[in-house]
């Protein structure tokens, strides 16, 4: 990022390189089709190229994961008028101590969340993929909604024990 | 179950994003003062940022995963960031002055056999430079002739000049220019954004974001056309810009 900033294109190039498919992955599972996918993608990596202050430090994939979701989210609220306003941000983690884990790849990750029990797992994709609120997640599978929460908190849980062992600081 | 263990199960979903802004904020505030309630968000947010991998994109289909993106995204991009891409790359195949150097080369090495010169990777190191000063000096072009433009505009004597707060908003034919020049830096993670609102229309539409530079300036073309914009408005937003202005606008200002 330090390249980016100082106007390199062929270190923002290898940034694509390293990034596009995360970036995508993450629009095109929250919005369903291609071509808005690649529009968030653009969008994200234009966004890094004029603005690389933004990013300060810490986990890189993290942050450009948070870009990708909050323009994704942009556009399924301009889709649709049945989604309850989110945070415009993911978790504001400036107070906190930022932890990421270190050594983690998609087939690693999929298998953790395969692995969580289906009542689990589902909340915690409507939130993320899903861009809705607990509330909006229990009214729409019928659960109530501190069986919701509890539910989500228990699968993070989970989900953290199973990619245990590679957290940084 | 009592309110504390409530409280962490709503740091959990937090964590995930799924909070509405209001308890959002009220989770935020909270964490400033529980210790905890920081640990457990500590635990959780890594486990929630590791979900946006479980959607990464791979080229090998029998992995499960989505498709990656069409190569020509990648072009599309590079073509916005460096435009003349093409003047890089028509450079770049030029290989005689790399022999000759490379002759040069082995005859220092033999006359001295004391350095190992490695002028081939100057030669490339150069012609990375010259590149991409090339590919500074087109860009510096054209935001030196939007800026003209712009310059032009700002001071024409028949343009429209607004005091507003901080600043005033300039029109010249279908251009409007939001111009501050003592606008206080924004909270961190916000940002100015600017509205308008076109003749018939009943609501405000989202326009630019801005960040005034470290003097209070700014200045902002408003993108599209302008002669139909009858109110032009500035609020604070969260970075990368709202749909719907989410607090109350610096100013309104209204063309009469």
């Amino acid at each position: 990022m330090a390249r980016v900033r100082r106007r390199d294109a062929s270190a923002f190039e290898a940034l694509y390189d390293a990034y596009h498919r995360l970036v995508y992955g993450v629009a095109l599972r929250m919005l369903g089709d291609a071509a808005s996918a690649e529009d968030v993608t653009q969008a994200v990596f234009l966004k890094i190229w004029s603005s690389p202050e933004l990013f300060e430090s810490g986990n890189f994939a993290g942050w450009v994961v948070r870009i990708a979701r909050n323009r994704a989210l942009d556009l399924l609220r301009s889709k649709s008028r049945n989604y309850d306003e989110l945070s415009d941000t993911l978790p504001d983690t400036d107070q906190l101590e930022e932890r990421a884990f270190a050594t983690l790849d998609a087939a690693r990750v999929r298998n953790a969340l395969a692995a969580l029990p289906a009542d689990q797992r589902e909340p915690i994709e409507m939130g993320f993929f899903g861009g809705i609120t607990y509330e909006e997640i229990s009214r729409r599978s019928g659960v109530p909604l501190g069986t919701v929460k509890t539910r989500i908190r228990s699968g993070l849980r989970r989900l953290r024990s199973a990619l245990e062992g590679t957290v940084t600081v | 179950m009592n309110s504390h263990e409530s409280m962490l199960e709503s740091v959990a979903v937090y964590a995930l994003g799924s909070l509405s802004p209001q308890e959002a904020q009220a989770v935020r505030s909270h964490l400033k003062t529980c210790e905890e309630c920081r640990r457990e968000y500590r635990d959780l947010a890594p486990a929630a940022e590791a979900l946006g991998y479980s959607a990464e994109a791979c080229e090998d289909a029998r992995s499960g995963a989505i498709a990656p993106p069409s190569p020509l995204l990648k072009k599309r991009i590079m073509a916005q960031i460096r435009p003349n891409v093409g003047e890089i790359r028509a450079v770049r195949p030029i290989v005689w002055p790399a022999y000759a150097v490379a002759a040069a080369c082995v005859v220092l090495a033999l006359v001295t056999s004391i350095f190992n010169i490695s002028l081939n990777e100057e030669i490339h190191a150069s012609q990375s430079t010259i590149a991409q000063l090339n590919a500074n000096k087109t860009q510096l072009a054209r935001q030196l002739a939007i800026q003209r433009l712009e310059m032009a505009d700002l001071v024409a004597p028949d343009s429209q000049r607004y005091p507003v707060e901080n600043g005033q908003v300039v029109k010249h034919g279908s251009r409007i220019y939001i111009a501050m020049d003592a606008l206080p830096a924004p909270p961190k993670g916000k940002v100015y954004q600017a509205w308008t609102l076109h003749a018939g229309a009943t609501q405000m539409s989202p326009s630019v974001t801005f960040v005034p530079n470290s003097g209070g300036v700014a200045v902002v073309p408003l993108p599209g056309n302008g002669s139909a914009v009858v109110a032009v408005a500035v609020s604070v937003e969260p970075d990368g810009g709202s749909k719907q202005p989410t607090s109350k606008p610096t100013f309104v200002l209204k063309f009469t």
